[in-house]
């Protein structure tokens, strides 16, 4: 079996990078310590080599198809849902009290990153159950999680989120899905259509269970007047059977990618026979789906993290594997008599790979990092400071922590096919497969544009840049750490420039929200995700290499030495060729010609 | 029944293995292990299935420092009641099976399984001796088991076939592929292995009577070659030429 990710390297992140054992001192998190979690993520690793990674190409050739008004997708899938609930996954991070373990979601973000890189087609289907299920748990009453979340947590059923609808996409203040309140408290008639629904149908469980957005009958417009429902395929009646309720599949989108994980056009209530149990308190739906966005954001982090981490390995067996041409010797010349070199012998090729490794192992990182911001907001509920401050941080990357593996992930998997050079442009290779499963990442889950504005617009912004400046204490804190050893100095010293110029873009920027010109404050959000992102990941980097260093200076290595010189290599050439980015984008950033913004007069396209 | 199943550790199937400077001794610096297959897909799984079956204890013993607790962890969480370690660092097949044999004399198990040999030293020592030691009958490579009462009926591997035989408890048994089917370890038998005991036990005096003069590691692979599906041609002449195996 070829190499789909690294273990080596996803515990080096967990337990040397971020420490993941502090988290173990939580009273959330005492049952699990450092040899549960190895234990774990083993478990993992086995089950993904046997049950995930065999199908990945075959669930792209053999895509989930629309058949007499169900989906029926990879019979593979059955095994994989299977496997995975045994496993204990799917409500592993749940409270004790919904029948949960406790665990820290960092603990499920390293698991659900070997199951992407194994087989990104599959996995959405249980982390879709594990969001809809937490919802219920979280906010439903005592009789619909006891309904729903035990059969969810086994993998019983699959759960799903019906968020968009054919006019209300990335702005959902605009849904129209409704319900209508029937003679029995809390229950309603639900009527309406969602489209783009992952996981929507498949043939595996006796029941799907979708977490709706509707409209409650003369709610207010916008987005408080949005409630959560839960609405079954099959509705459970107090005597143990089952009622057919109205859920039906009215197509499947055929994509560019991911075509195994099921896209399903829904319509709910078309005879009038759908009804649903309201989540929590009418009008609160979107407050609720809210609580559960960083984590799904995350998620797809993960998920383009890992399709670019298979990716990597896919390009690097390759490069060394296939000879052609000769190294340049120090004549200038090349002697074509000798044997033909292999390609990760040419500097080209070892730029894209170590173009490929820098951006998918700090992608890691930051999925690490924010992880663990949120395990240790959630860990720290009794200290209400501290709480916040854990969560401040992880609302200020999130949005990162989704666009730079959804983006860079798209530019290394590139990087990627471009080593297989011929061979990458074709179907015998994996890498055209991988190009295009990582395209959706920058889309659902609130496109880039969405996340950029996000970041720019509420998170640099809030509690008036609080979060900004806790951030810029903790990169200083990997600056110092840094400092100590002389041959990360130049590299400490450079992030620290650019926190300085990132402070001088915002004060350009700021000026225009001052004055309330908020759309020219916006107009380049995008370009302050990739310089935000550029610098945020340049520190993930430093990290990664302080924690190299400390383990090659001390002597206390538990991989090989050029495991660890491997990182502080890396580092130095993220620095050489990305790092720099962030000057041209800070003059993007800081130039005062307004060119995209529109304006009466009507520009030609 | 009373079951004990010997464990060992062995490096990863995708470690790299170096050795030190006059090649007497294994590097293990960097180096990932793991339970050796043998002793936990079909030795462990095999005494497990018995146990659910009809009732008793599965115990594992490992011959090793403390830093094998974690091989030892794992597979509790798959399912073994506790586990002893005899706290050493092993020097031959035959002072492990001595440490063994030494504190199983005075337990009295129905049956004592091992894997058919450890992935790294290939052995397939350790069972042999122990059976000699503790005076029971051995049977190796066993590949199917079913028992009656007090009564096995195994079926071993052998050249080109299988044999099989019939034997009463006590035995020692060694496993071999087919025994029985992995478990993978879950979070609840990862959780509840961290409750189980794992009693430390000083090893017995035990003068060695070999030693390791030194290793060396098998030639390195030659480089892959692509060559076009529809070029059958090249292929054989790269099989005749090159590689000449044709
Ligand atoms: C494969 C797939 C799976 C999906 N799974 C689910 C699911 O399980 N559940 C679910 O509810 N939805 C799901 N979606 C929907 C997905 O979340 C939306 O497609 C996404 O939010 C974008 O909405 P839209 O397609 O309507 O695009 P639009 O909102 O129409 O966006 C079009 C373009 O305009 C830009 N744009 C829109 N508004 C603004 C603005 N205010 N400022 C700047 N730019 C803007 C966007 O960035 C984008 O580039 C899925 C989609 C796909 C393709």
């Amino acid at each position: 079996m070829s190499k789909y990710m690294s273990m080596d390297t996803l515990k080096f992140l967990l337990n040397e990078v971020h420490n993941m054992e502090e988290l173990f001192e939580y009273e959330r998190f005492q049952e699990f310590d450092k040899e549960a979690v190895d234990i774990l993520l083993d478990s993992a690793k086995d089950m993904a080599d046997k049950k995930f990674y065999p199908f990945v190409r075959d669930m792209d050739e053999q895509p989930a198809v629309f058949k007499d008004g169900r989906i029926i997708a990879h019979e593979s899938l059955e095994d994989m849902i299977k496997g995975y609930a045994d496993l204990g996954l799917i409500g592993g991070v749940f409270d004790f009290e919904h029948g949960g373990m406790q665990m820290p979601g960092t603990v499920l973000s390293a698991c659900n990153h070997i199951f992407e890189s194994a087989n990104n087609h599959s996995l959405g289907y249980m982390g879709l159950t594990t969001g809809s299920a937490n919802l219920i748990a979280t906010f439903a009453n005592q009789a619909l999680k006891d309904t729903y979340v035990p059969k969810m947590i086994s993998g019983e059923w699959t759960g799903t989120m019906c968020l968009t609808e054919p006019q209300a996409g990335s702005s959902l203040s605009d849904v129209v899905t409704s319900a209508t309140p029937t003679d029995e408290e809390g229950v309603y008639e639900i009527k309406g259509q969602k489209i783009f629904i992952s996981g929507g149908d498949h043939q595996f469980t006796d029941n799907i269970i979708h977490l709706v957005l509707a409209r409650i009958d003369g709610a207010p417009a916008g987005t408080k007047g949005i409630s959560l429902f839960v609405v079954p395929n099959n509705m459970p009646q107090a005597d143990g059977s089952f009622v057919d309720n109205d859920v039906q599949v009215a197509g499947e989108f055929q994509k560019l990618g991911q075509k195994g994980y099921a896209t399903a056009h829904m319509v709910f209530g078309e005879n009038g026979g759908c009804k649903g149990h309201l989540v929590g308190e009418a009008n609160n739906g979107l407050r609720y789906m809210f609580k559960m966005m960083n984590e799904a954001r995350i998620e797809v982090g993960i998920t383009a993290t890992s399709i670019a981490t298979a990716a990597y390995y896919a390009s690097l067996q390759y490069a060394n594997e296939r000879p052609q041409g000769r190294r340049i010797e120090s004549t200038g010349k090349k002697n074509s008599n000798a044997e033909q070199t292999l390609i990760i012998n040419h500097a080209d090729v070892r730029r894209m790979l170590l173009l490929q490794k820098a951006v998918v192992e700090a992608s890691m990182s930051i999925i690490i990092e924010s992880s663990m911001q949120a395990d240790k907001h959630m860990a720290t509920a009794h200290d209400p400071e501290q709480s916040a401050k854990h969560h401040m941080l992880l609302e200020f990357l999130t949005p990162i922590t989704k666009t730079y593996p959804s983006e860079m992930g798209q530019v290394s998997i590139s990087n990627g096919l471009q080593i297989l050079g011929g061979y990458g442009f074709c179907t015998d290779f994996v890498l055209q497969q991988y190009y295009r499963d990582i395209r959706i990442c920058s889309i659902y889950e609130g496109t880039t544009g969405i996340q950029s504005i996000d970041l720019l617009g509420r998170k640099v912004t809030m509690k008036n840049g609080k979060a900004l400046q806790l951030l810029m204490a903790e990169v200083q804190e990997t600056v110092q750490a840094a400092m100590t050893y002389d041959e990360l100095k130049p590299y400490a010293n450079k992030l620290m420039d650019k926190l300085g110029l990132t402070q001088k873009v915002l004060g350009k920027l700021m000026g225009f929200a001052m004055e309330g010109n908020y759309e020219r404050y916006l107009m380049d959000a995008t370009a302050f995700m990739q310089f935000a992102s550029t610098i945020v990941i340049g520190w993930q980097w430093l990290k990664m290499a302080v924690a190299a260093k400390q383990a090659l200076v001390s002597g206390k290595m538990t991989y090989s030495e050029e495991f660890y010189e491997s990182k502080v290599h890396t580092m130095k050439f993220y620095f050489k060729y990305e790092m720099p980015k962030t000057t041209g984008l800070a003059e993007i950033l800081m130039d005062d010609e307004v060119l995209t913004i529109k304006e009466e007069k009507q520009l030609a396209f | 029944m009373k079951l004990l199943v010997c464990v060992s550790k062995t490096p990863d199937t995708t470690a790299k293995i170096s050795f030190n400077a006059d090649h007497t001794e294994f590097n293990e610096a960097g180096i990932t292990f793991i339970m050796n297959p043998y002793d936990e897909w079909y030795a462990l799984v095999r005494a497990m299935e018995l146990k659910e079956a009809t009732g008793g204890t599965v115990t594992l013993i490992n011959v090793g420092p403390a830093s094998n607790d974690a091989v030892i962890r794992k597979g509790l969480a798959i399912g073994a009641d506790d586990a002893v370690r005899i706290d050493c660092n092993p020097t031959s097949s035959l002072y492990v099976a001595k440490q063994i044999a030494e504190y199983a004399k005075e337990q009295n198990y129905d049956m004592v399984f091992c894997g058919k040999e450890t992935i790294d030293y290939n052995g397939s020592e350790v069972g042999g001796m122990v059976a000699d030691m503790l005076a029971m009958p051995f049977i190796s490579y066993a590949s199917e088991m079913e028992m009656n009462g007090n009564t096995a009926t195994i079926k071993r591997d052998i050249e080109g076939g299988k044999e099989t035989i019939e034997v009463d408890t006590p035995f020692v048994l060694s496993a071999a592929k087919g025994l029985a089917e992995q478990r993978i370890p879950n979070m609840r038998g990862i959780m509840q292995a961290r409750r189980k005991p794992i009693n430390v036990v000083s090893p017995v005096d035990f003068e060695d009577v070999s030693s390791v003069v030194s290793y060396e590691l098998p030639p390195a692979k030659a480089a892959c070659k692509m060559v076009d599906p529809e070029n059958m041609e090249e292929l054989v002449r790269l099989l005749h030429e090159e590689a000449k195996i044709i």
